[in-house]
């Protein structure tokens, strides 16, 4: 019996020698290895950030799991070769790819951004900015950063369409920013990503500082006259002729504005209170979960860690606070030319770039202390609104000269 | 790294910032002035659906002073009328299978 035994014993340790190779710790430790390592401490400390700080819980925690997932070595969970080179290898497709990939196509396809647009429109109400459609300036003027910082990373040796996806980051908008990145450089979407939701949590750190520079103490002090009642008529035929304009003037914006105003018009119109539920909850909260995962598997070792990530992060703060200057100073100059008791507080400016509601709140709580009896909350919705829709065709802009 | 990379000199650079970002502002300008045009449509056809409406002829402060005492006075010396009515009233609760405690409790077994 322990003849038969120990005959075997080259085989045991064989299969033992086999099944070490093959477990992850192994690979974890061997070629690149400490590549994976370092990620999956950025995911332990981006997973720390959203759950000890809350910084954009609801996405940085699943893009964080998401990284964890795609660097733990041997999981086979998201290949990056199956979509190489800025497409999907469909030859490949079924017989290699993880349950990542298959999630990953929505980021890959434009799916998620748009269905997430639905949702945010079904949560928006476009009534300040309906009221004040001047807003529109200053939501054109916050776009300042996605431009600026387009000339920026090309001065970096990005190309232009990577040059791009980083000066979207200035719209500080999540789903433009991915939507626009899986076209033009799929293979910097982990970073954008991250830095995007990043300083979004982040804005009330980032424009502060920027809004008190720019504006004078009796600037700040400025208060707006009451915003007009808006009917519901008004706001029922806003997202229909918003759909038409911009679709037929800018047909590459159409998807993500398409599915802004389909969702808002679903809350407006108060007879699909059902549709009207589920894309805010039930659709958003599943759209957000598959995106953050998907977007966090992108960020692995090879794709990471390097130097461009760190000049990604950099322009990301120059694009955010380029966006909050811009907003700022169109405020400054509507106001020169603006009569006296219908100036414009030019706090709101800075509300300009998306980050719906922060940016709006960020301008509140500077007016305040300013002036604590200043209400501006509902003045910088009407910007911060228009900032979204700012963003998107911007984005569209951008497709149409490099998609 | 994407395959199809656009190779664009610095001018091309500079010009595609620079009519993008004017793009942004011109087709958001356009959206002012269709928004502006909606909206003043709107407040007319709201003024005409609204009748005008007849003011009051304007009193001093001192009589909306005098007014004000009055009525604080008239209102400090009324006291509530009860009706002086007692009445039981008898709740009825429609109860169903559902809610009903008896079909909640054990039964006890019926003894015949």
């Amino acid at each position: 019996m322990w003849s038969v035994l120990s005959s075997g014993s080259n085989f045991v340790l064989e299969s033992l020698e086999t099944f070490v190779d093959s477990t992850g710790i192994s690979m974890l430790f061997g070629d690149m290895g400490w590549g994976n390592v370092a990620m999956i401490c950025v995911a332990f400390l981006l997973l720390y950030l959203a759950i000890k700080h809350k910084f954009e819980p609801l996405l940085l925690l699943t893009i964080a799991f998401g990284m964890l997932l795609s660097n733990l070595p041997g999981a086979n969970m998201y290949h990056t070769e199956l979509f190489a080179g800025g497409h999907v290898h469909w030859d490949i497709f079924v017989s290699k790819a993880g349950l990542l990939d298959y999630l990953y196509l929505g980021v890959k396809l434009g799916i998620y951004p748009c269905l997430i647009f639905l949702g945010v429109g079904a949560m928006t109400d476009f009534g300040p900015l309906i009221a004040n459609p001047k807003s529109f300036l200053l939501g054109a003027a916050a776009q300042l950063g996605i431009f600026a910082t387009f000339i920026g990373a090309y001065a970096l040796d990005f190309s232009p369409e990577e040059a791009a996806s980083i000066g979207i980051i200035g719209g500080a908008d999540g789903p433009t920013s991915i939507y626009l990145t899986a076209i033009l450089a799929p293979e910097l979407l982990g970073p954008i990503a991250v830095a995007a939701y990043s300083y979004m949590a982040l804005v009330p750190v980032i424009q502060p500082p920027i809004m008190r520079l720019l504006t004078t103490e009796k600037e700040r002090k400025i208060k707006m006259k009451q915003l007009r009642p808006v009917s519901k008529t008004e706001k029922i035929l806003f997202p229909l002729i918003i759909t038409v304009i911009i679709a037929l003037l800018l047909p590459s914006a159409a998807p993500l504005v398409g599915c802004l105003m389909l969702g808002n018009l679903m809350k407006e119109c108060g007879v699909v209170d059902r549709l009207s539920k589920t894309v805010q909850n039930e659709l958003m909260n599943i759209v957000v979960i598959f995106l953050g995962i998907t977007v966090g598997a992108t960020a692995t070792a090879e794709a990471f860690i390097n130097a461009r990530t760190l000049f990604i992060l950099l322009l990301g703060v120059i694009a955010f606070s380029f966006g909050t200057a811009g907003g700022v100073l169109l405020a400054k100059v509507m106001n020169l030319f603006a009569k006296e008791g219908k100036k414009i507080n030019p706090l709101i400016g800075s509300a300009g770039v998306s980050a719906v509601p922060m940016a709006a709140r960020v301008s509140q709580t500077e007016g305040q202390k300013a002036d604590p009896s200043n209400f501006l909350l509902m003045h910088a919705m009407g910007p911060n609104v228009a900032g979204v829709v700012g963003s998107a065709v911007a984005a569209g802009i951008l497709l149409s000269f490099l998609g | 790294m994407s395959i199809l990379t656009v190779s664009w000199s610095w001018s091309e650079i500079l010009w595609v910032a620079l009519i993008g970002f004017c793009l942004v502002f011109i087709l958001l300008v356009a959206l002012i002035f269709i928004m502006k045009l909606f909206g003043a449509c709107f407040q007319i056809r709201h003024q005409r659906s609204t009748k005008p409406v007849k003011t009051q002829p304007i009193i001093s402060q001192e009589e909306i002073a005098a007014i004000a005492t009055a009525l604080k006075i008239y209102h400090s010396v009324l006291h509530d009328r009860e009706s002086e009515v007692v009445t039981i009233l008898s709740i009825k609760r429609a109860y169903s299978p559902w809610n009903s405690k008896i079909h909640g409790l054990t039964q006890l077994p019926s003894r015949k």
